[in-house]
């Protein structure tokens, strides 16, 4: 379905129409009465050294898809390989041993600090758990990740409630770095922190990047901020992938109107345009993931919606190399050949010439 | 009834069986009594409650004490001093008593006539607060005569004088142990209160007050074969039922006090077979008092319930008459004791020299002549059943302590006066407010702010006199007297009067029961008092323990020295 | 820290006053007598008499203040010198004279102690012992039936008052099997095996029964603060790091969440002291709760005034524990 990266790189992950679904209890005997399809079947590949951005509102699903890739939710369905190991299937133990490659750094950094250990405590114990080193190479490496985020060694026995946002999140960077990952989550890393030290932060993240050649799954509902970072870019909504597409190219012409949406809303930084952009104003709400609607899961916002749209999903379709939309205005429009997969191909050709009549 | 002297008799004879096995001290081992109240002290002088009075009557002793029928038999004492045999003095004033020879208390030390002055000098102490004061009630002085003598010399003529040194509740503390605590000292000397030094069959090993006691043998007891036991455990607290429970069914305890439980408790935990119910009958009468003043809340504080006030409804006999024979005692005693009580028509029911025997017809009930006593009365039956005389309903307060059994006396009594046409507001109040006697409550047997109350009383002893004197005129608790008094029902009759001067002079045995008969008519007859229930002892022991004779006159334990392992 | 626990107990100072005289007023105030136990045959001249002995003739700020005097001065020196063993701490003359024994209030509380401690003690710790691994266990298999019967059993612990429970045990256990005495020998010294198992046997159900109602209590607020903690970010960090399960809840979650189950359990100490007023009533388990009970039915105001009091000290002094302990146990906490 995805056409090779254009820059022909290895993907280092590699995520198969992963879904989420988590229960819902209910009644007297607490059975199973829905779900809540936090993550509907999403795929896309994470090219080494690149840093894919995720971006959507809030409660699409977006920190659910990390977890899972991660594994630290356990998929409903679909397949995570990572550095050719299919994590999805691996046993507990084996699983435990692949952590060490793949790690996440946190939204709020205050609640991912266990608050009754030291910052030396944190960052160390997964070397003890990963590694046979000695207590003073501990140290030597504790110090090490310290000086690598930028915090000061002599804090190293104060607990996280002594340190501001911006240094909790250095030490959850320094804990994520400590046992030498190539794959970071970073879950809305920046959002809890105030916004002059939301750059510094990033900087960092992206001078890590640089020097041990960390490949990032970058989460943000900031566009601007995922701009800046990332290479590509996967708009989620309602639990699905809507679009996908290289920085530039979403920035510039995006093709979804939820993408054009979203990116309408982006403050403009030059004030002399300001004036020119129009901005898309998204009506209702966002439906509930327990209960989607039954077509295209942005049929009851779309500004452009057609019928098609309230009954049939739309399924993914390359425009262009690297660049995939799921809507049916595309399809229509006939920008690109069908080449992707159908998801109901039988059901779409009937209902499209149910439309044409 | 047969079967109570049938069990009576069982325990006599096994008190006098020829006890060859156990002919050495100490031999039947380990005895476990259970007391549901649990003793505070050990020294009966400064408690009153039974509970301390029996538990220290297994160390303290007096010189003479009643036997399971009333008799007074000698106790440390050699014989029982009478005006016949020249101990008391023919102007009854004075009574001479003489120690046994030979008595060593349980520290070795020899008993003196020294200890039985010292005895009285402590309870007579006016700061000591001694709870026996009553029984030295008008002793002048003791004197001294010899070592083993002394003489207690009376203000004034006594002609029952066996109230100093007689009974459980007055026995003789060694005055060495004592000496330097009366009066205001005497709760200073806490080791002497709880381990008293005494003559009886046991001395005090460990005392834990509300819990438990812990006897053994005294090594200086007169007797050298007594007493068969070698070790007591002496348990307090607990419920009634728990205690009949750890006597009759689970067989952990040897003897069970005063089980007050409803008859058919009792009859199931009998059945558990390891013990046995026993039962005594004594001068407790259930019993309800008549108010003859008026009780109504209209009246000023000063007269409501005095004799300034006669009670507008009940002055009349007829009508106390009526409330008297529409009760049917019978039941009240099934309902309430079974095998531990029996109808009663006296106030006096015991011993047998003072029961009247006059007032026997109030066991039958009779709801056709109460009825017409009513109706002679000029009540005449409302419309909805209840007689109504001038406007005013004939509707009595009705007013006990918070207790099972007396809540459904209440329950019946209230029926059957309703069956008469009378109607009866019951309220039951809380036993410690109740008999509590402060005067600042509106709600104290004392103050009375009743038409009737029902409780029950008794008196110590065998000799009735303080008793029926108790409703003389001018003993009505009233507000001169902080409300205090023993003449509940504020009863005033000067020919009652005189005839209790009369007993308080005559000395002779048939004479007092003849006086005491008539005075204890006189009220029954006025229907001052309506009897019930004549209410006895019941007791539990275990089928391994012999040689117990429930004895209501005096301590339960009195003959502990006999009780022995079967 | 140091002032901070300085303030709170000088704090505390008129707190307990205030305490202490509302009580004795509510005494002083409530009807029944210390007579009242007294047989009728007791004429009203000598209960007066009696009363008058007591010291109940004096005025009641005068007797307020002589008890004050005696439970802050006369007291703490005999119970210091009971403890240190030197004589001459002790301040002479009265002391607080209980009215139904007539003996030291101090002298019955030291002998009672024992019993409260052994009995409702054990049972804490037991309650403790059992219910801190059911709470974690359920806890961390929320919802399964290991978790719903653990719930049920401390609902049904909790529900159950243990004036039914015991009873009920008593009924079963004693009466109907004859396993376990209803009485306990309060005399009986340990010095034997056969002793010891005596000692068990009298125990077994006042333990069984206390012990099930504070486990079912604590196994509630262990399986609430351990949900609470297993949802928490750090938890997901800790397997992220690729920690054993073994670690992250028994070391991560676990610790967190002792945290407030710990001042939960020092709070609750004080009512080791008052006894489990009514299980001891049930099992005659003569400890300070029986003492208390039959005080208060005696209206022995000396007993009942002293025992009220040494319990509020125990409480505010635990409640200040329970904070201390807050700050030692969460680094994010500092009392300045
Ligand atoms: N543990 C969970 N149990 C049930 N529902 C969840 C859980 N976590 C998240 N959800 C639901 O899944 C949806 C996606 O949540 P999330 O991934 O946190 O969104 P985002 O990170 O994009 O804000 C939301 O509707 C949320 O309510
Ligand atoms: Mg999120």
């Amino acid at each position: 379905m995805t056409a090779p990266h254009p820059t022909a790189q290895r993907p280092l992950v590699q995520v198969r129409d992963l879904k989420l679904h988590f229960p819902i209890y209910g009644g007297f005997f607490r059975r199973r009465i829905g779900e809540v399809k936090a993550v509907d079947g999403i795929s896309f590949d994470i090219y080494e050294g690149e840093t894919l951005g995720i971006v959507g509102e809030s409660g699409c699903g977006k920190s659910t898809a990390g977890r899972a890739v991660l594994r630290l939710y356990e998929a409903t369905e679909g397949s995570v390989t990572i550095d050719g190991v299919d994590i999805s299937t691996l046993s507990q133990e084996a699983l435990r041993k692949t952590r060490p490659m793949m790690q996440m750094v946190f939204q709020d950094p205050q609640a991912s600090l266990n608050p009754r250990m030291t910052v030396a405590g944190i960052i160390g114990e997964p070397l003890d758990e990963h590694t046979r080193l000695s207590g003073a190479e501990k140290l030597a490496r504790i110090y090490e990740l310290m000086d690598a985020v930028g915090l000061n060694r002599d804090f190293a026995n104060r607990y996280p409630h002594a340190f501001s946002g911006g240094q909790r999140q250095r030490i959850g960077i320094a804990r994520a770095l400590a046992l030498n990952p190539r794959f970071i989550v970073c879950d809305e890393p920046i959002a809890a922190l105030d916004v002059s030290i939301q750059a510094q932060v990033v900087n960092l993240l992206e001078e890590l990047q640089e020097k041990f050649g960390l490949t990032y799954m970058f989460i943000s509902h900031d566009l601007s901020m995922v701009r800046h970072i990332a290479d590509r870019v996967a708009v989620m909504y309602l639990g699905k992938i809507v679009e996908v597409a290289p920085v530039s190219r979403l920035y510039d012409a995006p093709l979804h109107p939820y993408t054009e949406a979203l990116l309408s809303a982006v403050p403009e930084p030059d004030p002399s345009l300001e004036g020119t952009k129009q901005r898309i104003v998204l009506k209702g709400d966002v439906p509930s993931p327990a209960n989607p609607p039954k077509g295209c899961n942005f049929c009851t916002r779309c500004p452009k919606v057609m019928d098609l749209c309230r009954t049939v999903k739309p399924s993914t379709v390359e425009v262009a190399p690297g660049h995939s939309v799921a809507c049916h205005l595309i399809n229509q429009n006939g920008i690109a050949g069908r080449t992707g997969g159908h998801e109901a191909e039988h059901n779409q050709t009937h209902n499209q010439q149910g439309e044409v009549a | 009834m047969k079967r109570t002297m049938a069990l009576f008799g069982a325990a006599t004879a096994l008190a006098m069986m020829p006890l060859a096995a156990h002919a050495e001290r100490g031999a039947s081992g380990h005895l476990n009594i259970i007391y549901w109240q649990a003793p505070s002290i050990l020294n009966p002088y400064l408690s009153g409650g039974t509970k301390d009075v029996e538990s220290s009557s297994l160390v303290l002793e007096p010189l003479a004490r009643y036997n399971q029928n009333g008799e007074l038999v000698a106790w440390l004492a050699e014989s029982i001093p009478t005006v016949e045999n020249g101990g008391v003095a023919e102007d009854l004033t004075s009574i001479t008593w003489t120690l046994r020879e030979g008595l060593l208390w349980s520290d070795g030390t020899p008993v003196t006539s020294a200890d039985v002055a010292f005895s009285a000098e402590y309870c007579m102490h006016p700061e000591g607060g001694c709870a026996q004061a009553a029984r030295y009630q008008d002793v002048e002085s003791v004197e001294i005569v010899d070592e083993r003598t002394v003489t207690v010399h009376f203000s004034v003529p006594k002609p029952v004088p066996y109230g100093p040194f007689v009974t459980a509740q007055s026995p003789i503390i060694q005055r060495a142990q004592f000496e330097n605590c009366t009066g205001a000292r005497a709760p200073e000397c806490t080791d002497a209160n709880f381990y008293p030094i005494g003559t009886g069959a046991f001395r005090v090993v460990d005392f834990r007050p509300n819990d438990v006691i812990s006897f053994e043998a005294n090594q200086n007891y007169r007797d050298p074969a007594l007493p068969h036991f070698a070790t007591i455990t002496f348990k307090g607290g607990g419920d009634a039922a728990s205690a009949g429970r750890a006597v009759m069914e689970t067989g952990e305890m040897d003897y069970a006090w005063n089980l007050q439980l409803a008859p058919d408790v009792i009859a199931t935990m009998a059945q558990g077979g390891r013990g046995v119910p026993i039962s005594a009958f004594g001068t407790l009468v259930e019993r309800i008092e008549v108010n003859m003043t008026d009780p109504s809340p209209d009246l000023p504080p000063e007269i409501r319930s005095t004799r300034a006030a006669p009670h507008p409804v009940l002055s009349d006999i007829r009508v106390r008459e009526a409330l008297s024979r529409a009760i049917d005692r019978e039941l009240l005693v099934e309902v309430g004791y079974g095998q531990a009580g029996r109808p009663s028509c006296n106030l006096v029911p015991a011993p047998p020299i003072f029961r009247s025997d006059a007032n026997d017809n109030c066991l039958e009930q009779d709801l056709d002549r109460a009825r017409a006593l009513l109706d002679e009365a000029g009540w005449v039956v409302g419309a909805d059943g209840i007689r109504v005389r001038d406007g005013r309903r004939l509707t009595i307060d009705y007013m006990t302590s918070t207790n099972a059994v007396r809540q459904d006396f209440q329950a019946l009594i209230q029926q059957w006066w309703r069956e008469i046409g009378v109607e009866a507001n019951l309220r039951n109040i809380n036993a410690s407010v109740f008999f509590g006697g402060d005067p600042g409550s509106p709600d104290t047997f004392q103050k009375f702010y009743a038409d009737v109350s029902m409780y029950a009383n008794n008196f110590p002893g065998t000799d009735p006199e303080a008793y029926l004197g108790a409703y003389r005129c001018g003993f009505e608790p009233r507000p001169e007297t902080q409300w205090q008094g023993e003449n509940i029902n504020r009863f005033c009759d000067p020919a009652y009067d005189a005839l209790h001067l009369q007993l308080a002079q005559t000395a002779s045995i048939e004479e007092r029961g003849r006086i005491g008969r008539e005075l204890n008519d006189i009220l029954m007859q006025n229907y001052i008092i309506i009897p019930l229930v004549d209410r006895g002892r019941l007791s539990a022991h275990s089928n391994t323990l012999g040689g117990v004779v429930l004895n209501t006159w005096d301590s339960e334990l009195w003959n502990v020295a006999e009780w022995h392992r079967l | 820290m140091f002032t901070f626990t300085m303030r709170r107990l000088l704090l505390a100072i008129p707190t307990l006053l205030f305490i202490a005289l509302v009580i004795f007023l509510l005494l002083e105030l409530s009807p029944g007598d210390p007579m009242s136990d007294m047989p009728l045959t007791i004429p009203p001249e000598v209960r007066q008499q009696m009363r008058l002995a007591l010291g109940l003739g004096e005025a009641w700020y005068i007797r307020f203040y002589k008890w004050l005097y005696l439970f802050s001065v006369v007291e703490p020196s005999h119970v210091l010198a009971n403890m240190t063993g030197y004589d001459w701490l002790r301040v002479e003359g009265q002391r607080i004279l209980s009215f139904q024994t007539r003996s030291p209030v101090a002298d019955i509380i030291a002998q009672r102690l024992p019993q409260t401690l052994w009995v409702v003690g054990l049972s804490y710790l037991f309650g403790i012992l059992v219910a801190v691994p059911i709470g974690i266990y359920s806890a961390y298999r929320q919802y399964s039936w290991f978790d719903q019967a653990g719930t049920f059993v401390s609902m049904v612990g909790f529900s159950l008052p243990t004036f039914f429970t015991g009873p009920l045990l008593i009924l079963i256990c004693s009466i109907c099997v004859g396993w376990f005495p209803i009485i306990s020998d309060t005399t009986l010294v340990v010095d034997s095996w056969a002793n010891f198992l005596k000692q068990l046997r009298q125990m077994a159900m006042p333990v069984f029964v206390l012990t099930l109602y504070n486990a079912a209590q604590i196994t509630r607020f262990m399986r609430a603060s351990m949900l609470d903690n297993l949802t928490q970010d750090y938890v997901r960090t800790a397997r992220a790091k690729g920690m054993t399960e073994r670690i992250v809840v028994l070391v991560h979650v676990l610790r967190n969440s002792l945290i407030p189950v710990v001042t939960v359990i020092a709070l609750g100490i004080p009512t080791i002291f008052t006894g489990a007023i009514i299980t001891e009533q049930v099992f005659r388990v003569n400890g300070l709760g029986a003492l208390l009970i039959g005080a208060i039915y005696g209206s022995d105001i000396p007993m009942v005034l002293t025992l009220s009091v040494v319990f509020a000290i125990l409480i505010v002094l635990f409640n200040l524990i329970a904070d201390i302990l807050y700050a030692v146990l969460d680094p994010r906490i500092r009392y300045d």
